[in-house]
């Protein structure tokens, strides 16, 4: 099968009106990294939980390994895994047992899951800990258990909601290589909600961004940053006269931005762009004063479709969230 | 459905045992009620020795207890059956509580979303609450013995006495963990499942005969007393503690009473936490 999951006009609309997914149409390929991109409160998990079965369609139609979610959900539960956004590993028992205990709710013989639990601790190095009691895990500790524990039943598919929220960056490359190797060595499909740009781009073949419910754009980080052209390159020159027209001659060039002294110029194949720009510059007696080269950035995709900066829309989000919890504590 | 049960009933006595401060402060209240009511408040002492120019004597006294408090040869030994069924009752009023944790820590969605059948998710707390309660149960009446002047058992109490007694004790935790884990199944505050509790506990418990006997209630008290299910499980382990089963017809109607109760309150709230657990 090369379509592992297949969503076609999914809408939930919650009780109360809030429209959080609204529409969207995507397709994962078997074997994918596959990344959902969007700031908080786009829908993510609510797709996330569309797709588990954790919540009901409101129209449209999902299949997950070509069962209906809504149809055939014990299907669609028994051959997904689900890593939550929370740390939803039991505190109060070991790392094995945490497995073992998944493993019986999946219905996995003993021991097969007591080699499967080895071997998956293994692969995310927590062998040694697997006989502590969780509570005295690190964060990054806990995630990593927590990213196997939902593959004690060999799903083809495991959903990850966020999985490096709230971690610090080195912990969070970490859970970048032990995702990729999963996704390698397991072969499973793996389906992953992300707020964080650098996430997507680092680990995901496909990806799709969404806005307030609706899909807005689609396709591999290379394909979307192309979208927003190549390279961006900053300069601040030493005179006033405006370079501009000399700076459109070169082939390459297909933008350009001038406040004052400084010019963004919008590149689309760098290297051998900008010594020809640079030549331009001096050929005409002016002199460089500061010069950086920018790689297009997922951020510039989002600001390119919806002309708002991503990082403004997730403190607005932000903002947003905190009064609504500061409402409902009343 | 049955192996997700045990290993979810698993699951929450593996975490218990593992905090002895729970286990302990659990056995802890019931034994302050005991040592309480039956000292402190011991009605015995409030027959007074003389009535104007009539002395009461020992034996009168001891003749007025057996005949107010289901002749039992002193109060604890009364007071014993009532603390079994309250520590019962405590104990299932929070069978929902690891249920409101679990919605918090987002391990619900997890079990949701697993393959299980959801009546294990509701029984699971249910069973888990049940052996809890009777461990404790069995403590306590352990220590009831060796209190001084405690209780006393029947001269014909046996085997068959302790098995009913269990049985009892049973029936009437099964109703009230499946009531209270009913109760908490969508839950998502710590709060609300205190206040609720708070409010049903101390109701249920004084207007049964768990403490004082029906007879010293008013009119009203009694109509409520009569259908409490607590008071008709303390009745019958009174009479199993004080008599032995040797007539049990005397029994039969309390434990099929309970029976009943513990039936319609299991099938009741098995069936609304699996409409509550629906996706949404």
């Amino acid at each position: 099968m090369d379509k592992v999951i297949e969503a076609e006009d999914l809408t939930k609309i919650y009780t109360g009106g809030v429209k959080a997914v609204d529409g969207i149409t995507f397709n994962v390929d078997s074997g994918a990294l596959f990344g959902f991109l969007g700031p908080n409160g786009a829908g993510k998990t609510t797709t996330i939980k569309l797709l588990t079965t954790l919540a009901s369609l409101t129209s449209g139609r999902a299949t997950v390994l070509g069962y209906d979610v809504s149809k055939d959900p014990d299907k669609v539960r028994r051959s997904i895994g689900i890593v939550p956004q929370d740390l939803t590993i039991d505190n109060e028992l070991k790392g094995i047992e945490n497995m073992l205990l998944a493993a019986r709710l999946y219905h996995v013989p003993k021991d097969v899951a007591k080699d499967r639990a080895k071997e998956l601790l293994d692969l995310v190095s927590l062998q040694e800990a697997a006989n502590r009691l969780v509570s005295t895990y690190s964060g990054g500790m806990r995630k990593r258990l927590e990213l196997i524990v939902g593959l004690i039943h060999e799903p083809k598919v495991l959903f990850m909601d966020e999985p490096t929220l709230g971690l610090d960056v080195n912990t969070r490359k970490i859970i970048w290589d032990y995702i990729m190797k999963l996704n390698k060595e397991k072969s499973v499909t793996i389906f992953l909600t992300t707020h964080y740009l650098e996430e997507a781009d680092a680990l995901c073949g496909m990806t799709v961004i969404i806005d307030k419910g609706k899909i807005i754009a689609q396709g591999s980080p290379d394909q979307l940053k192309e979208m927003v052209g190549g390279e961006i390159l900053q300069v601040e020159l030493s005179i006033e006269k405006d370079l501009s027209n000399i700076f459109y001659s070169v082939n390459g060039v297909k933008n350009v931005k001038r406040t004052g002294k400084s010019y963004s110029i919008k590149l689309s194949e760098a290297p051998e762009v900008i010594p020809a720009v640079i030549e331009g510059i001096y050929s005409n007696g002016a002199k460089i004063k500061s010069i950086s080269c920018s790689k297009p950035s997922l951020d510039q995709v989002f600001l390119e479709v919806t002309g708002k900066d991503y990082r403004e829309e997730e403190t607005a989000q932000a903002a947003m969230h905190r009064t609504d919890l500061i409402n409902r504590r009343g | 459905m049955w192996d997700e049960t045990i290993a979810l009933t698993g699951r929450e006595l593996k975490k218990w045992l593992r905090t002895p401060a729970s286990v302990f402060i659990a056995l802890f209240q019931p034994l302050v009620w005991l040592a309480l009511f039956g000292s402190a408040f011991n009605p015995t002492n409030l027959i007074p020795k003389s009535f104007g120019p009539v002395i009461i004597t020992d034996q009168m006294r001891q003749s007025i207890l057996q005949d107010t408090f289901a002749n039992a040869p002193n109060y604890i030994t009364y007071l014993t059956a009532g603390i079994l069924c309250l520590q019962l009752l405590f104990n299932s009023a929070f069978s929902g509580g690891s249920l409101v944790l679990d919605r918090r820590f987002g391990y619900m969605n997890k079990l949701l979303a697993s393959p299980i059948s959801r009546s294990s998710i509701f029984m699971s707390r249910v069973f888990a609450t049940i052996v809890k309660g009777l461990l404790q149960a069995t403590i306590i009446f352990v220590i009831a013995l060796f209190i001084p002047d405690g209780l006393r058992l029947g001269s014909s109490f046996g085997a068959i006495d302790v098995l009913l007694l269990f049985l009892t004790l049973f029936l009437l935790s099964l109703g009230f963990s499946s009531l209270f884990t009913a109760i908490a199944i969508r839950m998502t505050k710590w709060e609300t499942l205190i206040a609720v509790v708070n409010l049903l506990n101390l109701p249920l418990l004084f207007s049964s005969s768990a403490l004082l006997p029906i007879s010293s209630m008013p009119d009203w008290l009694q109509t409520v007393a009569n259908i409490n299910p607590i008071s008709r499980a303390a009745d019958v382990a009174r009479t199993l503690i004080i008599q032995g089963s040797i007539d049990l017809s005397l029994l039969a109607s309390d434990m099929a009473y309970l029976f009943a109760f513990a039936t319609v309150l299991t099938v009741a709230g098995g069936i609304a936490s699996i409409i509550a657990l629906r996706t949404e």
